[in-house]
């Protein structure tokens, strides 16, 4: 389900880097952000530059391109997750990806991002990770093989306003009540319980 | 093995995106939207560039497979960008032949050739009578599905 365009979203504070080997790519991410409404950016075209920047600023949100020479996004966000700055380690991750190779699906599935957008996608969509990401409650996991946001999302079901994609999610929709209403001193004894004598 | 540790966190972006002021989901996207197309004469030039390198490592079938997968990976990322659906439909079942022919170390350059002229047609056609240009593209994965993964 699309993100409501009614929403509204206020990134003009928010401190994006976005990670790139390809220039051209990196320049239409940027061009994104900004459409978005974020002023302030940092790009790196590679995993090095990036753990600088992670090091030296104070970043809102990461978006990494899962495919890089030397240093790639997955390798990235182990670095990050484990290695990185306590004060970063558990920065938000989108991490973008084309095609899956073999050699890098496990990778991937342990890598900690929060989210992964498979391309092609649409700034429509890129949007609404942001914004996913922007109301992702779960909680980081510090084990020894993973550290990242709890991957379990079936206890939390999907996304508000988004349909579940699995056959046991449950509806969004609330239906009709099947019990009778409560009346008024039954709410008042749930919001003030009283002291029972025994 | 120690136990798992779970650690309740709290974005600055969360608190970010519910400011006063921003924009709409809608008016960001549009407007992302129009950042885009002024670098999509650009890409759509570097992506014939790009399938031009595959043509030409499709001729001399001496290059190592890795070569050829970054190049379709490359296009793959770009043309993604700018949601080219159809281009990137066929580079990624060029990217997972190859892939599933150097996990097998079988390579087979007639099946790369016919994904490369593929794409070039593509390429060209983009935009253009979407039904056929799929039709092309179930013909690849028909190819590609020919070996394992």
């Amino acid at each position: 389900m699309a993100l409501d365009p009614k929403i509204r979203i206020n990134l003009d504070r928010s401190v994006v880097l976005l990670v790139d080997d390809n220039p051209q790519a990196l320049e239409a991410l940027t061009s994104m952000f900004r459409g978005f409404g974020v002023r302030k950016q940092f790009k790196s075209t590679s995993g090095a530059g990036a753990m600088h920047v992670v090091k030296t600023q104070e970043l809102d949100l990461i978006v990494i391109d899962s495919s890089m020479p030397d240093m790639d996004g997955y390798d990235f966000v182990r670095w990050l997750r484990r290695e990185g700055p306590e004060t970063a380690r558990f920065t938000p991750v989108i991490m973008l990806t084309g095609h899956a190779a073999r050699s890098t699906v496990e990778k991937s599935r342990d890598s900690g991002a929060n989210f992964v957008v498979s391309k092609p996608f649409t700034p429509e969509i890129l949007l609404q990770r942001v914004f996913w990401v922007a109301k992702d409650e779960r909680q980081m996991v510090v084990a020894d093989g993973y550290v990242g946001p709890d991957r379990r999302f079936k206890n939390m079901g999907p996304p508000l306003g988004v349909k579940g994609r699995r056959k046991d999610d449950l509806s969004t929709h609330v239906g009709v009540a099947t019990d009778p209403n409560m009346d008024q001193s039954d709410i008042d004894m749930l919001l003030k319980p009283m002291k029972a004598q025994l | 093995m120690s136990e798992a540790e779970f650690v309740k966190v709290k974005y600055r972006l969360t608190e970010q995106v519910a400011r006063p002021g921003g924009m709409t989901a809608g008016l960001a996207s549009e407007r992302a939207q129009r950042e885009l197309a002024a670098h999509a004469g650009d890409a759509m030039k570097s992506l014939g560039n790009m399938i031009g390198r595959l043509e030409a490592m499709a001729r001399e079938k001496s290059v190592p497979l890795d070569a050829v997968y970054e190049e379709g990976s490359t296009i793959l990322d770009i043309a993604g960008l700018f949601d080219k659906r159809v281009l990137c439909d066929a580079c990624y079942s060029l990217c997972e032949l190859v892939d599933r022919q150097r996990t097998h170390g079988r390579p087979d350059w007639a099946s790369i050739g016919v994904h490369v002229s593929a794409l070039r047609l593509l390429w060209t056609k983009d935009g253009e009578d979407p039904a056929s240009l799929k039709s092309v593209v179930d013909g690849l994965w028909s190819i590609t599905d020919r070996l394992a993964p």
